[in-house]
């Protein structure tokens, strides 16, 4: 047990004063989780840019309607408005004006106004002479004769006003890049919003309102999803890159050798690994989660089965790395096969972003990943305290964590070095 | 200086018939040799005769193939523990933990060990008290190698083995590692140490094994070794009227060599001082030249062994 301690004491000074060390195990996961956490925490928030090219002017100011409708689009927040003047030829304008974020042009023809007015009071006339024909059908045997003629003279009347006016449907154009990710929102809004204001134009009232309410206890926030995730990933890293790259370069400078030569065992070895990885696991909660507390305002308080879950990480994926450092012989190919074992685990587990929006198939592949069950069952007890929820997660990582320690018990060399 | 070896009758080793194979390559065939207490051993050779294949195997580092061997009584194969645990080893291109201190690094091993031994003498005695709290990365080639010889001794070890403990070091480091070996030996240690250097050989063990291809080709003292298959003791002398006269006093055996020089072979260092005197005494240059270890392994194996310790 001294050795073991000894050895966990030596192995926990050496990762400390190693500056790669802790950047990779501590300050890049935590300047991730910063950078993530902030850039999609305002996802209520978002902008999306629009072109508007307005052609219907008078004395080359737009009109009232025009105006008042591009006041509509502006009212929600969800645009950041940019004007093109009515002479722009659209196609060169975006060949020489080249751009990341996709092309939206919202185009507002001439006549606007004009036929926006004559079709709303076309519409509403409509509407009176519908009224007035409902009127004479249900209650006409009702009224007298002279009630009725003047009745039938008054839709006559509108009827033939109506004939009068030039009422032709208005319809403003919108351009989307077929490429664009947020071309079903952008529509989405401008239907709401032209939808409105054709009822306004009307004169309607809203019959149904929609009452939006949070299904969630508390209100979650990208954070919330980050933490558990980052904390995970960043666990799996530390061991798979990190012990796996340390082995190999002890095992390569003769360091193991030299333990190997002394009365030290080679569980004793593998245990100091696995208590130091542990520490650096709970070293790197504590750390994320006092981030949370500071910089998004998310208090997490880990309870008893959070960190049983997080040790069991923590010693699934340092044993992945003893074994992976035991039969990887140079330390360069180590660190090459480590990460290409480890970032695609990162990216495909849903770690980073939820499974739910990955094809199908990629989905397949996270359940199949023990990371994707490691950072679910923290998310189910970290953020949602619901235990039931992570008992799957405890039973396959304990699985993998059985598996891979008696594997790198096996593949761990403590004879015949190269 | 040869010291006297009669008392050294305990065997602290014992290697008999031991084999070593990698699949079809042998590396170490059919061996045999006894180490004593107290005494300072070396299995010299070029590199890929076997020497680390052997010292690994008494540290319990390897099994051999075939044969046996014994390490302070107990058998290699079964007893490990108790070997590890009164042995003493720096390994073929020591290394430590980079980012620990020296002291920290000793520390390890003598926790590891359940060492009672005083940490800071040690330090002193190795001439390391001065980079104690420096980190093991930031330091020499000779100064780490004397914290591998530290850290193999804090455990007050029955048997030191030093694999190769010189090689790759400047001039320097390499006298100031054998200094750290002479005191040792001064100290009654006993020293397992495996060089291809034949100088660290004469100057710092009382017994060698010659190794190579795995085989050993002939184990005895220094003395014998040299006495025996040296080339023994010449005076080389300028050609005057009078020096073949007074080197045919004390020897037969007379030549000459390329530049024309006199040269007088001996078998006793008596003999020569005595004809080096006279020759002095009658104005005549002359010096004496010592056979050496690569002599002896010159005349053995008709071969030398280079600075990198390949075989030419």
């Amino acid at each position: 047990m001294k050795g073991t301690l000894a050895v966990f004491s030596a192995l926990t000074k050496n990762w400390i004063r190693s500056r790669t060390g802790v950047f990779f195990s501590i300050l890049f996961p935590v300047m991730l989780l910063l950078l993530f956490a902030t850039v999609f925490s305002g996802n209520e928030n978002i902008k999306y840019t629009i072109y508007i090219q307005n052609f219907d002017l008078k004395n080359n100011t737009p009109t009232d309607l025009s105006k008042a409708f591009i006041e509509a689009l502006n009212s929600t927040n969800n645009f950041d408005i940019k004007y093109l003047e009515p002479n722009t030829n659209i196609s060169y304008y975006i060949k020489t004006h080249p751009s990341f974020t996709s092309y939206r042009i919202l185009i507002i023809p001439k006549g606007f106004q004009e036929k926006a007015i004559n079709k709303s009071i076309s519409t509403r006339i409509e509407i009176i002479i519908d009224t007035l024909r409902k009127i004479l059908e249900l209650y006409g045997n009702n009224m007298n004769q002279t009630t009725r003629d003047y009745i039938k003279n008054g839709i006559q009347g509108l009827e033939s006003f109506n004939k009068s006016l030039n009422t032709q449907n208005v319809t403003i154009t919108l351009l989307l890049d077929p490429s664009d990710n947020s071309a079903t929102t952008i529509k989405g809004i401008i239907y709401s919003i032209t939808t409105a204001f054709n009822n306004k134009l009307i004169g309607t009232k809203d019959i149904i309102n929609i009452n939006i309410k949070n299904t969630s206890q508390r209100t979650l926030k990208a954070v919330d999803y980050y933490l558990p995730g980052y904390i995970a990933a960043f666990i799996m890293t530390n061991g798979i890159i990190g012990v796996t790259s340390t082995v190999s370069e002890f095992r390569r400078n003769g360091i193991l050798k030299r333990l190997a030569a002394t009365p030290l065992s080679k569980s004793s070895w593998i245990i100091a690994n696995l208590l130091q990885q542990t520490l650096l696991a709970f070293l790197l909660t504590l750390i994320m989660l006092t981030l949370g507390l500071l910089a998004f305002n998310v208090t997490i308080i880990p309870d008893p089965p959070s960190l049983l879950l997080i040790l069991i990480g923590a010693i699934t994926f340092c044993s992945i790395g003893i074994v992976l450092g035991g039969i990887i012989k140079d330390v360069e190919t180590a660190y090459g096969i480590s990460n290409s074992i480890a970032f695609p685990l990162m990216f495909l587990s849903g770690a980073f972003w939820p499974v739910d929006i990955m094809p199908d198939y990629l989905q397949s592949i996270a359940k199949i990943l023990p990371l994707y069950y490691f950072h679910q069952g923290l998310r189910e007890l970290l953020i949602f305290k619901n235990i039931q929820q992570s008992y799957t997660s405890f039973i396959i990582m304990t699985s993998m964590a059985i598996i891979f320690t008696t594997l790198a018990i096996k593949i761990t060399k403590w004879k015949e070095f190269e | 200086m040869i010291r006297n070896l009669k008392n050294m009758k305990e065997k602290v080793i014992e290697v008999s018939q031991l084999t070593k194979r990698y699949g079809n390559i042998i590396a170490i065939d059919n061996i045999s040799f006894d180490v004593y207490q107290g005494e300072v051993f070396s299995l010299v050779g070029p590199n890929g005769a076997g020497k680390t294949t052997t010292v690994e195997i008494l540290e319990c580092l390897r099994k051999p193939t075939s044969g046996f061997a014994r390490v302070l009584g107990y058998d290699i194969l079964k007893d490990e523990n108790k070997i590890k645990k009164r042995i003493g080893i720096m390994p073929q291109n020591f290394n430590a933990f980079e980012r620990l201190t020296v002291k920290e690094n000793i520390e390890l091993i003598a926790k590891i060990s359940g060492s009672k031994t005083n940490i800071n003498e040690h330090l002193k005695l190795l001439g390391l008290w001065d980079v104690k709290d420096k980190k093991f990365g930031t330091l020499s080639g000779g100064m780490k190698r004397r914290v591998g010889i530290c850290m193999a001794l804090i455990t007050d070890p029955d048997i030191l083995f030093l694999d190769e403990p010189t090689t790759g070091l400047d001039p320097q480091a390499r006298k100031e590692v054998w200094t750290i070996i002479k005191n040792l030996r001064k100290s009654g240690k006993t020293i397992f140490l495996t060089t291809h250097y034949m100088d660290e050989v004469e100057i710092l063990c009382d017994r060698a094994s010659l190794i190579v291809q795995g085989k050993i080709i002939h184990t005895a003292s220094i003395n014998e070794l040299i006495l025996k298959y040296g080339s023994g003791i010449r005076i080389i002398a300028d050609n005057k009227p009078n020096s073949k006269e007074i080197l045919h006093e004390f020897t037969k055996n007379i030549s000459y060599d390329e530049d024309g020089n006199i040269v007088g072979k001996f078998s006793s260092l008596n003999d020569a001082n005595k004809a080096f005197t006279k020759l002095y005494e009658n104005g005549i240059r002359a010096h004496i030249i010592m056979s050496s270890m690569d002599d002896v392994f010159l005349n053995i194996t008709g071969k030398r062994i280079n600075e990198k310790g390949e075989l030419i």
